[in-house]
């Protein structure tokens, strides 16, 4: 293959097609939680495909906390997110949570997510001790609902959660100095104008 | 990077008439209110369809959007501008995640989307098949083409499907950095040597063409999509959009003392639109049916590249997670 790119020019011939991958072939789905700046909430911002957890949070780390100033993020497999039904409205989403009694044996830590605006994102808002995530959905009902709608709410066992260690808090302390990033560092206007007045 | 417009299929109304009146009623009434819809919101079948092919055509535009600026890196002059460069591409390739993810959302898994770019079953904008000769080609790409894509992008970023439009509002943040370091590089060559301003008036008498084209078919050939507008899937028509481009960016272009290579091209005053000359589209159907210039070589490095991954994947592969649809 003959191109202008040199580093194509160097590629190796494959074969013509690619054989036939297996049916979802793929890695599994985490979801990524950002906190933007100290004293915030943490908010999701999406997710990353990782063969593993620690996979997942330095992807995370490449795909969302490159650009933007914040203080650190984490991970969780999606499968141990718990949703509640999403609403519209004025239905909030706590009403078609029903109470349980509440459950015996260990109780761990859930973290609770608010959606309160539909088309933005779901926010951390606490958490609580629970037996269960249906159970921590209800304890949520009574500690974080409040009068404002809720949407959907989401509840994860805080140990399935990949945190930022206090020392790895590390990694986003250059990003301020990062400026070849940002739009602010490239102030063409004393050139154009220059070159304007040499036109005239 | 994305120019829209044209990727819809022609709309067959029966598929709208088998959906619940009811339901669909519902749907509608939550778009008029400014509402997003989320993914496990009930959805016609029609606007879950377009929207997988078009944010699926955007994600691969972004990945192979990133060859033709990519292939610079090395050669970019001096330091600054290369780490510019790799962090423009860098973004793009990000944005292409961004993307597939709420592409995903629609129930379209990632490796499907991948394996129909690479079989040549899904398309991308046509203007990522043609050739940067010179740096003056990538800095035409770097100002005008993300330009363009912002024209694109930040009214699809209104448009009514929520994970879609949180994407767009990330990327368009991220754009900034993108329209103004490209805008920096043609001031330097504009203001440069004669031998730097002809390469750039080079660039930009190969490149308006293919500009042109960006913005999808003119309206009078395109699909009907007045549906898709009423759904807020498609954020204004072909021609719209391309006029706003010309809008913004041609004086900026004419400031610079370059020319346009189309004796046609004027605001008509009475209209208050730009006229120009008819775009090849002809041109633009061999392109984006696979007889552009680099088609053939854009495919084939993704295939590469997919080839080569492959003993990573294999030796990363565990049970012990899942490929699931993403929540949000």
């Amino acid at each position: 293959m003959a191109s202008l790119d040199p580093r194509v020019n160097r590629l190796p011939a494959i074969a013509e097609s690619v054989s036939p991958k297996a049916p979802l072939d793929q890695f599994g789905t985490f979801e990524v939680f950002v906190q933007p700046k100290e004293g915030k909430p943490f908010q999701h911002e999406g997710i990353v495909h990782a063969p593993n957890l620690e996979m997942a949070y330095v992807l995370a780390k490449e795909a969302f906390t490159r650009r933007f100033t914040c203080t650190t993020l984490y991970v969780v497999d999606t499968r141990e997110v718990f949703a509640s039904p999403m609403t519209e409205g004025e239905k909030n989403s706590y009403d078609f949570i029903e109470d349980v009694p509440a459950e015996g044996g260990a109780k761990v830590s859930f973290e609770i997510y608010h959606l309160t605006k539909r088309g933005k994102q779901h926010m951390h808002v606490g958490s609580v001790k629970a037996g269960s995530p249906r159970e921590a959905m209800v304890l949520a009902k009574v500690k974080f609902n409040t009068s404002k709608v809720v949407y959907n709410v989401w509840a994860i066992e805080s140990d399935k959660i990949r945190f930022t260690s206090e020392e790895e808090k590390e990694l986003w302390l250059t990003l301020p100095e990062k400026k070849f990033r940002d739009a602010s560092d490239y102030k063409g206007g004393d050139k154009l104008k220059d070159f304007l007045e040499r036109q005239n | 990077m994305y120019g829209g417009g044209n990727t819809f299929e022609g709309i067959k109304t029966d598929s709208i008439a088998l959906e619940d009146p009811i339901k669909l009623a519902e749907f509608e009434a939550r778009i008029a209110r400014g509402e997003k819809i989320e993914p496990s919101d009930w959805m016609p079948q029609l606007y879950r369809k377009q929207l997988i092919r078009m944010i699926e055509q955007h994600a691969h535009s972004e990945i192979i959007g990133a060859l033709p600026e990519g292939t610079w890196i090395t050669r970019a002059p001096g330091f600054k501008r290369k780490m510019s460069l790799m962090a423009k591409v860098q973004d793009e390739v990000g944005h292409g995640q961004l993307l597939y993810s709420a592409a995903e959302t629609l129930g379209k898994p990632r490796e499907q989307m991948i394996e129909d770019l690479i079989n040549g079953k899904s398309k991308y904008s046509n203007i990522f098949n043609y050739p940067t000769f010179t740096w003056a080609d990538c800095c035409f790409i770097s100002w005008l083409v993300d330009a363009g894509a912002i024209v694109n992008q930040l009214a699809n970023a209104k448009g009514s499907y929520g994970p879609y439009c949180r994407a767009l509002d990330r990327i368009c943040a991220e754009e900034s950095f993108h329209l103004k370091y490209g805008h920096h590089c043609v001031i330097y060559l504009a203001s440069g040597t004669a031998k730097q301003r002809q390469m750039f008036q080079e660039a930009l008498n190969r490149w308006w063409p293919p500009m042109m084209h960006f913005f999808g078919p003119s309206d009078k050939i395109s699909a009907h999509t007045e549906v898709l507008m009423r759904w807020k899937v498609k954020m204004g028509t072909n021609d719209d959009m391309r006029n706003q481009f010309l809008d913004m960016y041609v004086p900026k272009i004419w400031e610079l003392g370059f020319t346009i290579p189309d004796p046609n091209l004027k605001k008509n005053p009475e209209t208050g639109r730009w006229d120009y000359t008819e775009p090849d589209w002809e041109e633009f159907k061999r392109v984006i049916n696979g007889d552009g210039p680099c088609n053939k070589e854009r495919l084939e490095v993704r295939r590469i590249a997919e080839e080569r991954g492959r003993w990573v994947r294999e030796a990363l592969k565990t049970s012990k997670t899942a490929y699931v649809t993403p929540l949000a």
